[in-house]
């Protein structure tokens, strides 16, 4: 079983062109966990987790440290032996299998490159212990730092090399093999944010070339939301939601992934009535607004979503507005980020585009603020 | 603290006061002091050696006589064996104290500390003790039916090699250790997950990358065993005679003045050639096992992909069809393979290491009159005989006295000097600090027969500060090493917001850099202690029979008869250096961690 996992993971000599699109038939493992459980010592790192991942998909898990998401990486590498529950991957158990003969490729945080071989040696590191012949890991090396654009860069050792260089190099070696599962550890977290936010994109363009199925743990919720396809929210040794981007932030499950991911105004109100598809609530201050009827919540108590960019300013008391008095207002470039405390105490984060016309509100400020029942999120 | 006035105005010619105040003077006393207890005798050893008819007479001596140049050749195997014994044994437990973690890392690295800082003496007499007619062994060998009758396991070739491969073995690992240490976690593991099993993880990864730290170990255990004199001379048989037991017994004979410092000048001149042909290759850093005193060049590229050359071409054939398809054919062993390795390796080691000591601690414990292990029954008849017997008592204060002088001067002539090093622009530092701490490579022998001359021509042969000055010589090394060590890990920027703050340059000392190395400052004064505490070759050479030291109490009982007073003063010099242990333990770590 071991073996053919192996050879499963090595599909013979199937490299696309550099820049070409997704190289066909080369598309990666579906991956199955099901009531995953590791403990150290008294502590519960991951709790009964449950995970389907589909072939070629593109899954972040996303927490905070000690949330249990690098464990819950470690035990798919094999790094680390479960205490419970099992892993399967395309339909086979993997408990058994020695790291070294699961067949993924892994990026680490840190990058782990080797510091005593040159580019191409690490990058031919996993083509020859696959036994890939010298000519053939040579071409498929170079192709490989072609498609990173590190060929310049082939005979330099890893200390010679910048951070970004040298995590280009570690993704480089995690590719080379063509892997149908690819392990990502934090791997931007020491990079600088516009490097970071490049080599997301490139991470993003090379997962559509090679079509593997990848594994992204980061505790950086933009990063997330910017390459996955579905997310996996995890805190304290479970995953706490898992959905799309958009899913996730504007659906969130519960008050933790709300205000996790992204930045977020929780508002605490009463349910007056429910009519249809909106309800009516009031807030402390007595403000009643309406919001799109969540997931059936009836009466009373409920948290409320409003995100900080779904918060408009009236010039003028309306029908619908809110008087709130400012406390901060900031110049971010292309946004301006005002924070205001209402009548009844509470501070609203509002976020708005810097548009012609629009000034930058003085502390002490009366604006009236309001939202529509679609920008809403009522939580339990 | 005044460096960085010094170094913002480099141009200036310096006036008297900022001379004065120049950090690089700091290093003086210990310049003037080792020069002339350490140079000087050194100096006048060689000019002796040369001083028959002919400046070769002596030498020539030396190896046309069969029995030295025997000698030197048998040095030579020992030492090699020893040093090649002590790789092998050393590299798993070095990675067994990186494999495990909580108590079980505390245990390990303890059992390979503890006998680190015990004396040489003492861990030599627990293995005669281990090995002896009526000792455990040879219990335990007739007791299962195995021996007819109890054997001579002593005075011969294995002993000796068993016996000094197993005292130095925890500098071997401490330096595999300290390289296996600096490695990042995550490599093995990416060279797991690239597909390389247990072996080819550790041929690739772990072995080229710990090779310095290999060639350091392997340097100094070879180095040590070339002037090793202790164990030998009593785990050793007539055929076992290493070359600095000849200068010992010359040393006897009036009239060989000028052959026996020959004899002295071959060992001193074979010990340099090796350690210079290691520092070449490895940096001399890895006589003190650090850093590069902030003076490191990056390494310069190198060009691996350069032009296929014939030898290179044929390496990776070779590489192409035997290295990578063995490395692949090995990966299929299971991982639990390498751990196993590791662990069953590792751990014999440290048991090696820990149950001779164990064996005289409870032998110390013993109702027998004589040393038999199991013990008949328990009492502290040995204790009481120990501390009621007038002798050892005396040679106990005069050792700790010694001792305490020793740490003194050690300490204030060690701990200004590393400020100097440390803290002054001063030009060649890894030269000077070379200087510092030569003596630790020096073949204690030779050094007590340098100084012996000068002690006599000064009239310091037998006194207290006589010997507490000559432990002095390898006592200022190791504080040299460990305060510069605690300086280096003392952030600067702290010590210029205190000038900044208006600070004068004494206060900034006392309230900041100070208590930033006081650890480091109470290490390095126990182990200096310990140091000259624990000293015997220096003391055979300059005490007299007026003064006992507790090593020449115990060398003398040693040769005279094994019985259980040693195993008390043993036991005594084990607690010793777990308490020691224990308040600097936390230093340490600290001061590994920060190098």
């Amino acid at each position: 079983m071991a073996t053919e996992l192996a050879s499963r993971a090595m599909p013979a000599a199937q490299v696309g062109q550099p820049g070409a699109a997704r190289a066909e038939g080369s598309i990666g493992s579906g991956i199955v966990m099901r009531e995953v459980v590791k403990n150290y010592g008294a502590f519960r790192a991951a709790d009964r987790i449950s995970l389907d991942i589909r072939p070629g998909e593109f899954i972040t898990l996303l927490g905070p440290s000690g949330s249990g998401k690098t464990t819950l990486l470690n035990l798919l590498a094999g790094f680390q032996k479960l205490d419970g529950g099992e892993m399967h991957v395309d339909n086979a158990p993997i408990d058994h299998v020695p790291t070294h003969r699961r067949g993924f490729g892994m990026v680490f945080q840190s990058y782990a490159l080797f510091p005593n071989m040159t580019v191409t040696q690490n990058v031919a590191f996993p083509l020859r212990m696959a036994g890939v012949d010298r000519e053939s890991a040579q071409r498929r090396v170079g192709e490989t730092l072609e498609m990173m654009r590190l060929s310049e860069h082939a005979a330099k050792t890893p200390s010679q090399m910048s951070g970004g260089q040298q995590q280009r190099v570690a993704i480089a070696r995690a590719i080379v093999r063509r892997p149908k599962i690819v392990l990502m550890d934090e791997p931007l977290s020491a990079l600088d944010r516009r490097l970071r936010e490049s080599i997301q994109i490139e991470i993003r363009a090379l997962h559509r070339t090679i079509g593997s199925t990848i594994l992204f743990v980061t505790h950086d919720q933009g990063e997330a939301l910017t390459m996955s396809d579905r997310i996996a929210v995890m805190d304290a040794g479970r995953i706490v939601q898992i959905g799309t981007p958009t899913d996730i932030y504007r659906h969130p499950q519960n008050r933790f992934v709300a205000s996790f991911v992204g930045e977020s105004n929780l508002i605490e109100a009463e349910i007056v009535q429910r009519r249809g598809a909106t309800m009516a609530l009031r807030n402390r201050a007595g403000y009643v607004f309406e919001a799109d009827a969540g997931h059936g919540i009836e009466v009373g108590r409920a948290a409320v979503l409003v995100r900080p960019e779904r918060i408009a300013i009236a010039g003028s008391p309306g029908p619908n507005t809110m008087p709130v008095t400012v406390t901060s207002a900031l110049f971010l470039g292309e946004v301006l980020r005002i924070e205001a405390r209402t009548e009844s105490g509470e501070t609203l984060l509002i976020r708005c585009m810097d548009t012609a016309g629009r000034s930058l509100p003085d502390v002490g400020e009366r604006l009236h603020v309001s939202w529509g029942a679609a920008d809403c999120w009522v939580l339990s | 603290m005044t460096a960085l006035a010094a170094a913002s105005h480099p141009r200036r010619p310096a006036g008297f006061a900022v001379r004065l105040s120049n950090p690089a003077l700091l290093l003086l006393p210990a310049a003037l002091f080792l020069g002339f207890i350490y140079l000087l005798p050194v100096v006048d050893l060689f000019r002796i050696s040369v001083s028959g008819p002919t400046w070769s007479t002596f030498f020539e001596r030396v190896f046309s006589v069969p029995l030295y140049w025997d000698a030197l050749v048998r040095t030579m195997q020992i030492s090699l064996t020893v040093a090649t014994l002590c790789l092998l044994l050393g590299y798993p437990t070095a990675l067994l104290i990186r494999r495990t973690s909580g108590i079980a890392r505390i245990l390990v690295t303890a059992g390979v500390l503890l006998p680190y800082f015990i004396a040489i003496l003492i861990r030599t007499y627990a293995w005669m003790v281990l090995l002896g007619r009526n000792g455990p062994v040879n219990k335990l060998l007739t007791g299962l039916g195995l021996l007819g009758e109890p054997a001579q396991f002593l005075f011969n070739r294995g002993t000796v090699l068993l016996g000094m491969t197993a005292v130095l073995l925890p500098i071997m690992v401490l330096s595999i250790y300290s390289s296996v240490s600096r490695l990042d976690v995550a490599l093995p593991r990416a060279a797991q997950a690239s597909g390389a099993g247990p072996i080819a993880t550790f041929w690739r990864i772990l072995l080229p990358l710990t090779l310095p730290g290999m060639g350091a170990g392997f340097l100094l255990v070879f180095v040590a065993a070339l002037g090793f004199f202790i164990t030998p001379t009593l785990l050793g048989g007539p055929g076992d005679q290493m070359f600095a037991m000849h200068i010992v017994q010359q040393a006897d004979f009036i009239g060989s003045e000028g052959f026996l410092q020959a004899l002295a000048v071959v060992l001193l001149i074979i010990t340099l050639l090796f350690v210079a042909l290691a520092g070449h290759f490895l940096g001399f850093s890895f006589i003190w096992g650090g850093g590069q005193l902030a003076e490191g060049q990056p390494r310069p590229a190198t060009a691996h992909e350069a032009v296929p050359t014939p030898q290179r071409r044929l390496l990776a054939g070779v590489a192409d069809r035997v290295g990578w398809p063995a490395l692949r054919l090995l990966s299929r062993l299971n991982p639990a393979w390498g751990r196993w390795t590791v662990i069953l390796l590792g751990g014999a080691v440290i048991a090696t290491l820990i149950l001779p000591i164990l064996v005289v601690m409870v032998i110390s414990f013993s109702s027998a009159s004589y040393l038999t292990f199991p013990p008949p029954g328990l009492s502290l008849r040995w204790y009481e005989k120990f501390f009621s017997d007038p002798n050892w008592m005396e040679a106990f204060w005069k050792s700790s006295v010694i001792a305490a002088t020793s740490a003194i001067i050690s300490v204030t002539l060690g701990a200004s000097a590393a400020m100097g090093i440390v803290r002054s622009e001063i030009r060649g530092k890894s030269i000077i600090m070379l200087l510092l701490v030569s003596p630790v490579i020096v073949p204690p022998v030779v050094l007590g027969l340098s100084l012996y001359s000068l002690f006599l021509r000064f009239d310091l042969v037998g006194t207290i500060w006589g010997l507490a000055s000559a432990h002095a010589i390898g006592g200022i090394p190791l504080v040299v090493i460990i305060v510069s060590a605690a300086l280096q890990g003392v952030d600067r920027r702290l010590e210029q917001a205190a000038a900044l703050h208006g600070a004068p340059p004494l206060t900034v000392f006392r309230t900041v850099t100070l208590p930033a190395i006081a650890p480091g400052l109470a290490a390095a004064a126990f182990f200096a202690f310990l140091h000259s505490f624990d000293e015997l070759v220096l003391s055979l050479f300059l005490s007299s029979a007026q003064l006992k030291t507790l090593p020449l109490m115990l060398w003398a009982d040693i040769n005279y008869q094994l019985n259980p007073v040693l195993a008390v003063v043993s036991s005594l010099e084990v607690l010793l250096v777990v308490i020691g242990l224990a308040l600097a333990g936390p230093v340490l770590a600290r001061t590994r961690a920060g190098a």
